[in-house]
C-alpha cells in the first residue's frame, strides 16, 4: 500500500541521483564516479536551498550500495554540540596520566566538533564491501579556524574516508582545504527544467498553472526547489487553479517578516520591544547570534534606506558580530546592536 | 573572667541551651512551625528509628550468615527525611547556634564542615565518613559521647574546589549513624537532589521586640548605657532582623570611645554583610561615581559571571533614553568580549576593566534620565543566547516520527520545514488532519503545529 504523503516537498523529494531535476552535467559527472568506484575529496559550492546536500546525500547512498546506512554520516557544522557532546569533549580532552610516553597528562588541542563528531566516524574501518566511508559536512564554512584541523585529517584518514563538504561560498574556504578537493560547483535549476518539475507535480496533483505563474514562482523561489514546492501547496489550499495573485499571496506568507520586522522595530527606536522580538527569533528558530547578524545584514539590504545610514549600519553589524566573536554571551552583543539601531531613529 | 573580656559578644553570649534562645518560627512546606519543638522530635525520632534499626539488621545479618547469596536480605537504612533536615534563612538570624544550642542540650558533640573547608568528595569523606559509618572499637567499651553533625553553608558549595560535594552528602545522609542537620543561605539550583531528599526548613528572622529583649539584656550585663531606645531601633531596622550584626553593632560601639552624636555613628556603619543581589541591581543604577560602583560590586559575594548577565538583562529598566542605552550597551559589549578573552588566554589580572566596564560604565551612563523614584522591578536574566541546541521534548519526538518516513535533521527542521508547516496548518484545517494522520501526531504535538 502507497500511503499518500501529505506534505508535497517531502512527496516529491527525488529517491534516486536520477530523478534529481536539470543539473544534467553534474549528474553526469556524479554518475561517472560511481563506475568508477573510486573519487577525491569533494567541495560542493552553490548558493543556499538549490540541492547541493541532495545531490551529496543520494550519491553517496548510490555510491555506497546496501552499506550506506553504517558508512555514510551526515554533519552539520553551523549546530552548536549539545550539552553531552560538551561533556564528553571536555572529559576526554586530557591524556590519562596512567599512559607512558611524553604527552601523558597533557592537554589535547583538538577542537571539540571534530573530536565528538569527525574523529570518531573517521577512525572507525570500513563496514561492508565499500571501497571507503563517506563523511558529509554541510555548511563547511561556519566551521571558521576549525578548518584547519580537517586539514591533517583529511590526509591521515583520507584512504579509510571520503569527505563531501558543502559550502555556499568557496571564498570561505581556506585554501589548503580547497586545493585537496576537486570542487563542483553546483548551478541553480535551469528555467527549462524548472518548468518540466512543476507542470509534472501540477499534473498529479490536478493544479492548472499557467507559464507566467510558474516563471514568477521561478523568480520568487530564487531555485529554491522546496520552496517552490511550498508555495504551490500553500496554494492549492484554496482551489485547483493558481493564478498571479493567489501565488503573490501565498507566497508573502514565506518572506522572513521577523527579521524584517525586527529591524523596523528597532529604527522606530524601540529598545525594549526590539529585544524581545530578537530572543523570540532565536528561541523559536534557534539561531546562533552570527546567523542572526548575517540575516539581519541581508534584510539591510532590502530596506529603502540611504547609502550613508545602510554603509554606517552594516558598519556596526560587522563590529557587533566581531565582537562576538570572542565574547561570551551573544546576547549581550545583539543588545548592544539593537541599541544603537535604535539611536537611528533620531536621524531617519 | 579576664579570658571572656576579649571575646566577641556573639560567641560570649551565644545561648547554652535552647531554653535561653529566642523562639525562631519557621516554615516547612508552607505550614508555620515552631523550630524548636521540631529539632527536638527529630533528635528523638532519629535516636529511636537508629536504635529500631540496627536491631533489624543484627537480625538480617545473622539470618544473612545462614542462608545463600541469593535468598539474603538487604540491611535496612534510616529513612533520608529522618536522618537529616536542612535550616533555610537570611544570615545571623540563629542557625548554627541554635544547633550547638541543641547538641548542648542533649549532651551532643558537634562535628562541623563550613565553607572555610574545601569541600571535595575526598575531604567530606575523610572528616565525616568514618565518624557517621561506623561507631569506634571503643564505643561498646566506654559509654562515649552522640555526635551531631552540623555541615554550615552548604550554598557555599560551589564550583570546581568543591566537585562531587553534593553527592557526598546525599550518601552520607543515606548511610549516616547520628543526626544532620545542614545550614543554608539561600535556594540554589545546584542542591536541588538534596532538597529532595531531606525536610527543608525555612527560618524566619526573628521580630523586632525578640531582638530588643537580647539586646537589652546584653546591655544590662556590660553595664553600657549611652545607648538609648531609639538608636537601637534605628540599628535593628538596619540590620533587617540579623540578630548577630546588632550585637556585633552595639559592642563596635559602646567600646569605641563616642564623642558627639551615637545616631550618626549609626548610620554610618556599614558592615561588609552579603548584598542581596536585587538590592545590588538597583543601587548599582544609582551610583554617581566609578569608585561607588567598584566598590558595590567588591563588596558582594556574588559571582560575576552571572552579575554583568544581571546587568545586561536589567539595563533597560534602568536607563530610558536610547542615547544612554547606547553608551551602556557600548560599554556592556566591551566588557563581554574582553571577559571572553580573559577566559581564553587565562589573563585574570584584566579582570579589573571588565568590572569597571560592566558596572561602572554601565551604571554611569546613566545621566540625562531622572534618578529612579519608587519601584523598580529587577528582573532575573532567564535569557541567554548562543548556548546549546536543545529541543523541547515535543519538538524532538515530533521530528524522530518524520524521520522514520523522511530524513532530515534538527535544525533543518526547525528553521526550514516547521515554518512551513506552521503555515500551511494554519491555512487548512484538513491538511493538518493529513499530517497528523500520516504521522500519528499526539494532541501535544498538534499543537505545536497550529
Amino acid at each position: 500500500m502507497t500511503e499518500e504523503i501529505p506534505i508535497w516537498r517531502i512527496k516529491y523529494y527525488p529517491k534516486s541521483l536520477g530523478q534529481v531535476s536539470g543539473r544534467v552535467e553534474i549528474k553526469e559527472a556524479l554518475k561517472n564516479i560511481i563506475n568508477q568506484r573510486n573519487f577525491p575529496h569533494m567541495l560542493f559550492v552553490g548558493s543556499e536551498g538549490i540541492g547541493k546536500t541532495t545531490l551529496a546525500s543520494l550519491f553517496s547512498k548510490e555510491f555506497l550500495g546496501k552499506n550506506f546506512d553504517a558508512n555514510l554520516k551526515l554533519v552539520y557544522a553551523n549546530v552548536p554540540l549539545s550539552e553531552e557532546e560538551r561533556k564528553q569533549a571536555r572529559s576526554e580532552a586530557y591524556v590519562s596520566t596512567s599512559k607512558l610516553g611524553s604527552i601523558a597528562g597533557r592537554r589535547i588541542t583538538t577542537p571539540a566538533f571534530i573530536h565528538v563528531k569527525v574523529k570518531p566516524f573517521v577512525q572507525l574501518k570500513v563496514l561492508g564491501d565499500a571501497p571507503f566511508k563517506i563523511l558529509v559536512v554541510k555548511n563547511f564554512e561556519a566551521l571558521g579556524s576549525t578548518q584547519q584541523g580537517f586539514r591533517r585529517l583529511m590526509e591521515k584518514y583520507g584512504s579509510n574516508c571520503r569527505m563531501i563538504l558543502i559550502t555556499t561560498k568557496i571564498s570561505s574556504i581556506i585554501d589548503p582545504i580547497a586545493s585537496r578537493c576537486q570542487i563542483f560547483l553546483i548551478p541553480r535549476i535551469k528555467f527549462g527544467d524548472f518548468k518540466n518539475l512543476m507542470v509534472d507535480i501540477a499534473d498529479k496533483e490536478s493544479l492548472q498553472l499557467t507559464d507566467e505563474v510558474i516563471e514568477i514562482l521561478y523568480k520568487i523561489s530564487e531555485g529554491k526547489i522546496a520552496q517552490a514546492i511550498d508555495i504551490l501547496q500553500l496554494s492549492s489550499v484554496t482551489g485547483n487553479v493558481i493564478d498571479n495573485n493567489v501565488l503573490y499571496e501565498n507566497a508573502q506568507k514565506f518572506q522572513n517578516d521577523l527579521i524584517r520586522n525586527l529591524l523596523l522595530i528597532s529604527l522606530k527606536g524601540n529598545f525594549p520591544k526590539s529585544r524581545e522580538l530578537a530572543r523570540k527569533i532565536i528561541s523559536n528558530y534557534k539561531y546562533n547570534s552570527h546567523e542572526i547578524f548575517k540575516k539581519l545584514l541581508v534584510e539591510i539590504n532590502k530596506l529603502p534606506l540611504s547609502k550613508y545610514v545602510r554603509c554606517k549600519i552594516i558598519d556596526l553589524i560587522a563590529e557587533a558580530d566581531f565582537r562576538a566573536l570572542d565574547g561570551r554571551d551573544g546576547d549581550i552583543q545583539i543588545s548592544a546592536l539593537l541599541s544603537k539601531l535604535c539611536l537611528f531613529s533620531e536621524y531617519l | 573572667m579576664s579570658k571572656t573580656v576579649d571575646m566577641p559578644w556573639v560567641e560570649k553570649y551565644r545561648p547554652k541551651s535552647l531554653k535561653d534562645m529566642a523562639l525562631p518560627i519557621a516554615k516547612v512546606s508552607g505550614q508555620r512551625v515552631k523550630l524548636i519543638e521540631e529539632l527536638i522530635k527529630f533528635v528523638k525520632i532519629f535516636f529511636k528509628e537508629r536504635k529500631r534499626i540496627n536491631q533489624e539488621n543484627k537480625r538480617i545479618k545473622a539470618f544473612n550468615r545462614t542462608v545463600i547469596e541469593k535468598e539474603q536480605k538487604e540491611e535496612l537504612k534510616i529513612s533520608t527525611e529522618k536522618a537529616g533536615i536542612l535550616l533555610e534563612g537570611p544570615p545571623g538570624i540563629g542557625k548554627t547556634s541554635i544547633v550547638y544550642a541543641l547538641a548542648n542540650d542533649f549532651n551532643m558533640e558537634v562535628i562541623e564542615t563550613n565553607a572555610s573547608d574545601t569541600r571535595t568528595r575526598a575531604t567530606i569523606e575523610r572528616r565525616l565518613k568514618e565518624t557517621t559509618k561506623s561507631r569506634g572499637i571503643m564505643d561498646f567499651i566506654t559509654q562515649s559521647k552522640e555526635k551531631l553533625i552540623l555541615i554550615d553553608e552548604v550554598d557555599g558549595i560551589y564550583g570546581v574546589k568543591d566537585r562531587g560535594a553534593v553527592p557526598t552528602i546525599i550518601d552520607l545522609i543515606q548511610k549516616t549513624q547520628f543526626p544532620i542537620i545542614m545550614c543554608s543561605n539561600e535556594y540554589k539550583t545546584n542542591l536541588q537532589p538534596l532538597y529532595n531528599k531531606v525536610r527543608r526548613f525555612e527560618v524566619k528572622p526573628l521580630a523586632k521586640g525578640e531582638i530588643l529583649k537580647i539586646v537589652h539584656n546584653i546591655l544590662k550585663k556590660e553595664n553600657v548605657t549611652q545607648l538609648v531606645e531609639g538608636d537601637l531601633e534605628l540599628l535593628i531596622e538596619k540590620n533587617n532582623g540579623d540578630l548577630r550584626g546588632v550585637i556585633n553593632d552595639i559592642q563596635g560601639i559602646s567600646q569605641g570611645k563616642i564623642d558627639g552624636n551615637t545616631t550618626e555613628l549609626i548610620l554610618s556603619l556599614r558592615r561588609d554583610s552579603l548584598e542581596e543581589i536585587f538590592t545590588l541591581i538597583g543601587n548599582l543604577f544609582q551610583v554617581s561615581s566609578l569608585r561607588e560602583a567598584r566598590n558595590l560590586t567588591d563588596k558582594s559575594d556574588v559571582d560575576y559571571n552571572f552579575l554583568y548577565k544581571w546587568v545586561n538583562e536589567n539595563t533597560p529598566t534602568f536607563i530610558k533614553t536610547n542615547s544612554e542605552l547606547v553608551n551602556a550597551y557600548e560599554n556592556l559589549s566591551l566588557a563581554d568580549e574582553i571577559f571572553g578573552r580573559i577566559r581564553i588566554n587565562q589573563y585574570w589580572s584584566l579582570l579589573p576593566y571588565f568590572f569597571d566596564l560592566f558596572a561602572g560604565g554601565v551604571a554611569l551612563s546613566r545621566n540625562k534620565t531622572s534618578e529612579a523614584k519608587g519601584f523598580r522591578r529587577v528582573v532575573f536574566p532567564r535569557y541567554s543566547a548562543g548556548g546549546f541546541f536543545s529541543l523541547t521534548n515535543t519538538q524532538k519526538e515530533l521530528v524522530e516520527k518524520l524521520n522514520k518516513k523522511y530524513e532530515i535533521s534538527q535544525i533543518d527542521f526547525i528553521q526550514n520545514l516547521l515554518p512551513f508547516l506552521k503555515i500551511l496548518c494554519g491555512s487548512s484545517r484538513k491538511q493538518l488532519k493529513n499530517i497528523s494522520d500520516w504521522l500519528d501526531l499526539d494532541a501535544k504535538e498538534k499543537k505545536l503545529l497550529k
